[in-house]
């Protein structure tokens, strides 16, 4: 996640603009640090051509009108190239919640494809993000494919982003949204349109011969009152989708890597992981039950 | 005023005139001092409070600091982090920053304008306690848990009560709001000494930049604070009473809460950095040893920066999804508040280049300030291109933007004034060796823990993170940014070392004039200021007038005594400080005191749910106001010859009187918190024009509202007319009609919402229509109070056609009053009407 | 006014040789009773009794403390059957012994008590409900009256206080007949009374729980019938280690071995539920709703999803619950009471999402949902 080392072309046109800002910012600190250094240590002839009022009216008004106008131009003409009327290529609703992501792809057929914490998206075809939050303020940045935006409650806000270079890029809450904001990151997935497609024809059709165990213990364990697994009676809406956790890099929105382990202790141990997150820790659960659903979420994938 | 062509008064002068005037201004010792109110104690007390919090705030940096300086730290919980930073950032800048400054122009102003004291010192004196008992309860409720967590800008809902049900975000509102208000106490005292108190000769043009700074700070205040003040009033009226003013879906706004907070808290930036660039000002000139250049493009720059300041707040909300067009016009006022800044640079270097810079240890924080802030200046250029600052904003490019900003412009200024005043009002001079000890380490420190930063945000790096995770790149830099964090502060312990050893504060023989300044601080300082007060005819009276130290220590200028026999200054004209009268200034005594102890009880036991007892408080604090009042307002004692043939009168009311000019700042503040109101719920409406209801659902027209008004308009006119006859019987029977009018007309404008089925805690709309109400209520409140204290003085003989003050400023304030409820009722009537008709 | 002014400048001119004076004298006092209990010359006897002046002094003392003390809250209704059943339970196990109960006299042991314990069926009248309940809940010093044995169990002390309300007028039988319910003590023989082998009624679970006769008799009290095994374990042992707080249940559980622990919970796991009348209004509508469904956007889980037959046996079946027991628990959480058992950590947060409709509503939903058989879970 580097502002300057982009991965589309919203975050490249950010990233020649920091570049202009800081070499520009750069010449005029040393043009001042010189002109003060000659203000001091300079001959008599050059101090006293310093010390007229034309300094004050070039140096502190002429340059900066000229230079903050042309900055500003550029800057509108900027925001001008965010703003597109056209329809985008795929359409992703993502709501900031304490403190986990829900992301939803809008189909083709108008339904939705349910997801959490990690967002796969084709190269190459632009991409709305439609970002909501039913709680608190919070921001959607992934600084390799561009700027933030906030999610605010009672507001829609969109933003485009395109990507045109494969890879994973991580993106972090922005906005200070208490508790454990700090843990709340998510990972964006670019990947190769037609791989894209493959994956979202799949992805939508419930797992097969996952651990019947673990799924048994899972509904038992009353699991499904908050986490939807597609396929089972499982069917919360209050935490994350964990359809085909398994597939997904990461655990707790970007906390851990994924893996059966992590998955058992996030159950036992969830406040120690992520201090704060909503979810009750499950320490009645034996190690063996554990072990069970864990390794049950994930074969989800 | 024409300069005086010899001294105005004859020299020697009697012997008895000194030890009267010493003896008028004579100095409470001993655990009595609490009860001084000379500018100078309590500018003393003022200043080490504001740099006790300082140190407290800069602890917390460090725990910060500490935290953050390797991935997965567990040195602190994440809890107590959340608090830590929310008490950082809120007590560097309402308990450190806005105090400090207020503090240095309290010790400051009198000095350098030749006024023997502020014109209200039990004002100064009651907001300094305020203050200090207040911010020391707020900073220890850390110790037990207490304290906020929603961060130092406290965004809703967050710290809504739904997601913050503590108690913590409760002292924020209530704590903060508080202190607000000693901070506008204090900013009235400044605006009307500056304009009022100035030595005479001393016109706008001739004064001191830093008390240029100072007027235009204290005038931000007043338009900046009550935006806020206003915020924290709705959020806590939304916490304690469930009216939804910021939640959703209820009918309220999330934004409301930001556009409230950044119409106070970017201005807050420039209300720190003018008095510190101010005090360069100051500075460069001494240490060049020439006058400044461009003296009169620094004003204007402060001046304009004083208006931009007001229009850039969205900048703080590019993120937030706001429309473009509007952005632009946020981005084009951010940037063009760069040209003032820009301007004062450039004067200070030709300043340096026109003389030959000492290198002093003020000069090197001066030079520091210049390279830290430039710096600040620029990356602040960077954030107001709207398309960088939707990569940079709440990531630690900001956070080393801001820092760079703050730190470089206000306290590296506070560091070289602490340096170059020091001498002004100590026996022995600061070490020139450990200052130079304490620069370098503060600077290196500096840079090295935040110029990484800038990097740490640009790679990922939110603000506000208690931790993070490691291999993200962020390791290093974060380390590298708690050791230089380390190197400030032990170029801070430096500091406080050579304090400790060097710093020997006195009212009688301090050091003096060792830097060769032309400004009238300088002058042989005493507890009643200068011996007599100067004829100010430059920018720098010493290097103007020959022999001017001796001949005022020696009582050849103005006012060289005591003329009435109590403590007094001379009062001139806003414009070109020509003599007006001499005020009589009040002395040290207790009522301010417990004033000021029992006003902070009253808001804190208030959030700690004690509400008997904060009541109980409250009454008190009203009474101690009470007693204080009455010891103000003397008699007339006829007319005061201060030399040069000059003869003033002692007694002044209406506009040329400073307290006539201390109600109107008062009514402007009130005036701009109802503005913020008024504001508030336009812009609501433009969110959520659903809520606002049809005209069929509203309460009838408000004509027993108006009429309430218009008999106490009638009854104000009369009153008036019976002060001016002297007609004491009618006059008390008229105030106490008026007032109750008053207060009927709002008990008859809450009854009708009331009775049309409207309550407060059903939408953002009915929540507006209530907090008008509690808005005037707030307003009738004081005027009642006033009313009381004008009744009571007229009934003992204190109020007549000449001494008149008491009634004046009841009218203004009653004015006010009646302005803002006509006001009141044709927005909460008249625009839901219109909107309907729309 | 120049006596005030002359009293105004003696105290001015004379204020530091009078605080001296008052220091001096303060210190004074102070050490004399320092000396006094050192040379231990003061009586502790409980035998003697206080002198008449210092007794007046102290019930004075006593009086004036209880009335500042005492909580100014609105109490629940007292005249509720339920609740005065619960405090009767309480009150034989716990304060009969020594404050006699109706038809019951005081022992002779403690009568001797210094001061001795009133015989509330005449002292009760001489206090506010918000005092009696300040007098259950904390005690008082120095008498031997202690405090509840928890501090966040208001509503157990309610209960004793609607209790000792009625007390005054109550008969024997009544009294017997609410405490005991069905455990109603035979007469016993001569030889029984000899040897001590009277039934322990007082620990008895039946008072209050039931037994194979019937579910319990006041509404405040689970049905314990037919819950799982391992969630009345766990509860009981939860009791044991002060995880779980109750005056009345920690009492009650206090002398249990750890398989008398196993052997009740198989009792009673083994019971058969209730049969209860149905109130088929109370199944459909917002209680059914939240059970099934919960609601996602308050973030409130389904309660089926761990409180119905298929779940974990940790959890307990709600199907067949006391209504008034559920909200009643739900209230308590939503009161402040903290989770220190692991499933009680899940319930809490829960339970303080919940409107005062919520809890009315599902609480009615589960009391009229029929139970499944529990025998040998």
């Amino acid at each position: 996640m580097n502002v300057l080392d982009p991965a589309g072309p919203d975050a490249g046109r950010l990233a020649e603009l920091s570049w202009i800002l800081f070499i520009g910012g750069g010449a005029i600190f040393a043009l001042v640090l010189a002109i003060t250094f000659f203000a001091m240590q300079g001959s008599d002839r050059s101090r006293k051509r310093l010390s007229g009022n034309w300094l004050v009216w070039t140096g502190g008004i002429a340059f900066p009108v000229a230079v903050l106008t042309g900055l500003l131009v550029y800057g509108l003409l900027l925001m001008g190239a965010e703003s597109r009327p056209a329809e985008p290529d795929l359409r992703v609703h993502v709501e900031g919640r304490q403190w986990w992501w829900r992301v939803s792809y809008e189909e083709p057929d108008g339904s939705r494809l349910e997801s959490a914490n990690e967002i796969r998206i084709p190269l190459g075809r632009e991409v709305e993000f439609v970002l909501t939050s039913p709680d608190v303020i919070h921001s959607f940045w992934v600084p390799s494919l561009g700027g933030k935006l906030d999610m605010i409650p009672g507001r829609t806000n969109r933003l485009r982003l395109t990507a045109d270079r494969p890879g994973v890029y991580r993106g972090q809450c922005a906005e200070y949204c208490g508790g454990p904001h700090a843990l709340m990151a998510l990972e964006v997935i670019a990947m190769p349109a037609g791989e894209f497609d493959a994956w979202r024809a799949q992805a939508s059709s419930p797992v097969e011969n996952a651990p019947a165990r673990g799924g048994e213990l899972f509904l038992a364990t009353g699991c499904g009152s908050c986490h939807t697994v597609r396929g089972t009676s499982a069917a919360g809406t209050i935490g994350p989708d964990l359809s085909r956790l398994g597939e997904r890099r990461q655990l707790a929105a970007a906390r851990l890597p994924m893996s059966a382990e992590n998955i058992a202790r996030f159950i036992t141990h969830g406040q120690d992981i992520k201090p704060g997150n909503l979810m009750p820790e499950f320490r009645f659960l034996t190690a063996d039950e554990t072990a069970a659903i864990a390794s049950y979420l994930a074969e989800l994938k | 005023m024409k300069p005086p062509s010899s001294l105005p008064n004859t020299l020697p002068r009697p012997r008895s005139e000194l030890a009267k005037l010493k003896a008028v201004w004579h100095l409470p010792s001993g655990w009595r001092t609490i009860t001084a109110v000379n500018n100078t104690v309590v500018g003393y007390f003022y200043i080490a409070t504001a740099f006790l919090f300082f140190l407290l705030a800069g602890i917390l940096g460090l725990l910060i600091r500490t935290q953050l300086a390797v991935p997965e730290n567990t040195f602190l919980s994440q809890d107590t982090y959340n608090q830590i930073f929310t008490m950082h950032g809120t007590v560097m800048m309402f308990l450190f920053a806005v105090p400090a400054v207020e503090a240095m122009g309290i010790l400051l102003l009198p000095q350098m304008l030749g006024a023997r004291d502020l014109p209200f010192p039990r004002l100064g004196a009651f907001a300094f306690w305020a203050y200090f008992v207040g911010g020391l309860v707020f900073f220890s409720t850390l110790f037990f848990g207490a304290a906020p967590s929603g961060g130092w800008f406290m965004y809703p809902p967050l710290t809504g009560m739904k997601f913050s049900p503590g108690i913590g975000a409760d002292f924020w509102l209530l704590g903060i709001g508080f202190i607000e208000i000693s901070a506008i106490a204090g900013a009235i005292e400044i605006i009307v000494g500056v304009l009022k108190t100035r030595a005479p000769g001393m016109t706008l043009t001739r004064m001191p930049v830093f008390a240029w700074t100072m007027l235009i700070f204290a005038g931000m205040i007043v338009f900046a604070f009550p935006a806020v003040i206003l915020a924290t009033i709705l959020l806590e009226l939304e916490r304690a009473f469930g009216w939804p003013f910021f939640i959703p879906e209820r009918g309220g706004d999330a934004l409301l809460w930001q556009h409230l907070f950044w119409f106070f808290g970017h201005p807050e930036v420039y209300i720190i950095f003018l008095p510190a660039a101010g005090m360069v000002s100051m500075i460069v000139p001494t240490m060049a040893g020439v006058p400044l250049v461009g003296y009169r493009l620094i004003v204007v720059a402060l001046i304009a920066t004083g208006f931009f300041s007001f229009g850039l707040w969205v900048h703080h909300m590019f993120t937030t999804g706001i429309p473009a067009r509007s952005l632009g016009f946020f981005s084009a006022a951010s940037m063009a508040v760069a040209i003032p800044s820009g301007i004062q640079v450039f004067a200070w270097i030709a300043t340096i280049a026109s003389g030959r810079l000492k290198l002093t240890a003020a000069s090197l924080f001066v030079l520091g300030f210049l390279f830290v802030f430039t710096l600040g200046g620029l990356t602040g250029v960077m954030v107001a291109m709207v398309p960088f600052d939707w990569q940079a904003h709440d990531t630690y490019f900001v956070v080393a933007h801001f820092h760079y900003v703050l730190f470089g412009g206000m306290v590296f200024p506070l560091f070289a004034a602490f340096y170059y005043w020091a001498p002004a009002f100590s026996r022995r001079q600061l070490s020139e060796r450990l200052g130079k000890w304490a620069f370098w380490l503060i600077f290196i420190g500096f840079n090295t823990a935040f110029l990484p930063m800038h990097v740490t945000g640009l790679i990922g790096m939110p603000r506000r993170v208690y931790t993070y995770p490691a291999g993200l790149g962020w390791d290093t830099l974060n380390m590298v940014s708690t050791i230089g964090a380390f190197l400030v502060a032990a170029g801070v312990l430096v500091f406080l070392v050579d304090l400790v050893r060097n710093l020997r504060l006195t009212n009688t023989d301090s050091v003096g004039n060792v830097w060769n300044a032309g400004t009238l601080e300088w002058l042989p300082n005493h507890a009643f200021g200068t011996r007599s007060v100067p004829f100010v005819n430059s920018l720098y009276p010493i290097w103007s007038t020959r022999d001017l130290a001796r001949d005022v220590e020696r009582g050849g200028y103005f006012l060289p005594g005591t003329a009435t026999g109590s403590r007094e200054t001379i009062v001139t004209s806003a414009v070109n400080a020509e003599p007006q009268y001499v005020m009589r200034v009040s002395g040290p005594g207790w009522a301010h005191l417990s004033a000021a102890v029992f006003t902070a009880a009253f808001f804190l036991l208030l959030t700690a749910k004690l509400v008997i007892i904060a009541v109980a408080c409250g009454i008190l604090a009203i009474a101690s106001i009470f007693i204080w009042m009455r010891q103000s307002d003397p008699a007339p004692a006829g007319k005061a010859a201060i030399g040069g043939g000059i003869s003033l009168p002692t007694y002044m009311s209406g506009p040329m009187s400073h307290s006539w000019w201390a109600m109107v700042v008062l009514s402007l503040v009130a005036g701009a918190l109802y503005l913020s109101y008024v504001f508030s719920y336009l812009y609501l409406w433009t969110v959520v024009p659903d809520v606002w209801p049809r005209p069929d659902s509203l309460p009838g027209l408000p004509v027993l509202a108006v009429s309430g008004l218009a008999a106490s308009a009638v009854a104000l006119w009369a009153a008036d007319r019976c002060v001016r006859l002297g007609r004491r019987g009618a006059f008390i029977g008229l105030v106490a009609v008026g007032v109750v009018a008053l207060i009927a007309s709002l008990a008859a404008d809450i009854w009708s919402q009331w009775h049309a089925g409207i309550r407060p805690d059903t939408s953002g709309y009915t929540a507006m229509v209530y907090a008008n109400a509690v808005l005037q209520a707030q307003i009738v409140a004081a005027v009642f109070c006033m009313a009381l204290f004008a009744a009571f003085r007229a009934a003992t003989g204190r109020v007549d056609s000449l001494r008149r003050v008491a009634f004046d400023n009841l009218a203004l304030f009653w004015l006010f009053a009646l302005g803002q409820g006509a006001l009141g009722l044709l927005l909460t009537h008249g625009f839901p009407r219109m909107a309907a008709a729309l | 006014m120049s006596r005030v002014e002359a009293l105004r400048r003696f105290l001015v001119r004379r204020w530091k040789p009078i605080a001296a004076g008052a220091a001096a004298l303060a210190l004074l006092a102070a050490s004399g009773g320092v000396l006094v209990a050192w040379s231990g010359l003061y009586s502790v006897a409980a035998s003697k009794g206080h002198w008449l002046v210092i007794d007046r002094f102290l019930r004075f003392g006593m009086m004036n403390s209880v009335e500042t003390h005492a909580p100014d809250v609105e109490p629940p209704p007292l005249d509720d059957a339920d609740l005065i059943r619960l405090g009767a339970a309480h009150y034989y196990a716990g304060c009969a012994y020594c404050h006699g109960a109706p038809g019951l006299a005081m022992t002779p042991v403690a009568q001797h008590m210094l001061p001795a314990p009133p015989d509330l069926t005449s002292h009760v009248s001489l206090w506010t409900d918000q005092e009696l309940f300040w007098l259950v809940k904390h005690g008082l010093k120095y008498t031997g009256m202690p405090g509840w044995p928890v501090q966040n169990r208001d509503d157990e002390v309610w209960a004793v206080v609607a209790f000792l309300r009625q007390m005054p007028d109550m008969t024997q039988q009544t009294y017997r007949d609410l405490a005991l319910a069905e455990v109603e003590a035979e007469p016993q023989g001569g030889e029984e009374i000899a040897r001590g082998n009277a039934p322990d009624a007082v620990s008895a679970c039946a008072r209050c729980h039931g037994d194979e006769a019937g579910p319990p008799k006041s509404e405040l009290v689970p049905v314990l019938h037919g819950q799982p095994r391992e969630m009345l374990e766990n509860a009981l042992r939860a009791y044991l280690s002060g995880e779980r707080s109750s005056g009345i249940m920690q009492t009650a559980a206090s002398g249990l071995s750890s398989d008398e622990v196993a052997e009740l919970a198989v009792y009673y796991a083994g019971l058969e539920p209730p049969r209860r009348t149905i109130d088929t209004a109370a199944l459909s509508g917002h209680g059914r709703e939240l059970a099934e469904s919960g609601d996602p956007a308050r973030r409130i889980p389904a309660c089926m999803s761990c409180h119905s037959e298929s779940a974990l046996p940790v959890y307990p079946r709600l199907a067949g619950q006391n209504a008034r027991y559920i909200a009643n628990r739900l209230k308590a959480w939503q009161a402040g009471q903290t989770a220190r058992t692991d499933t009680a950590a899940i319930m809490v947060p829960i339970a303080r999402l919940l409107t005062d409709d919520d809890i009315a509503a599902v609480s009615d939903y589960f009391s009229s949902l029929p139970q499944a058989g529990g025998a040998g879970r």
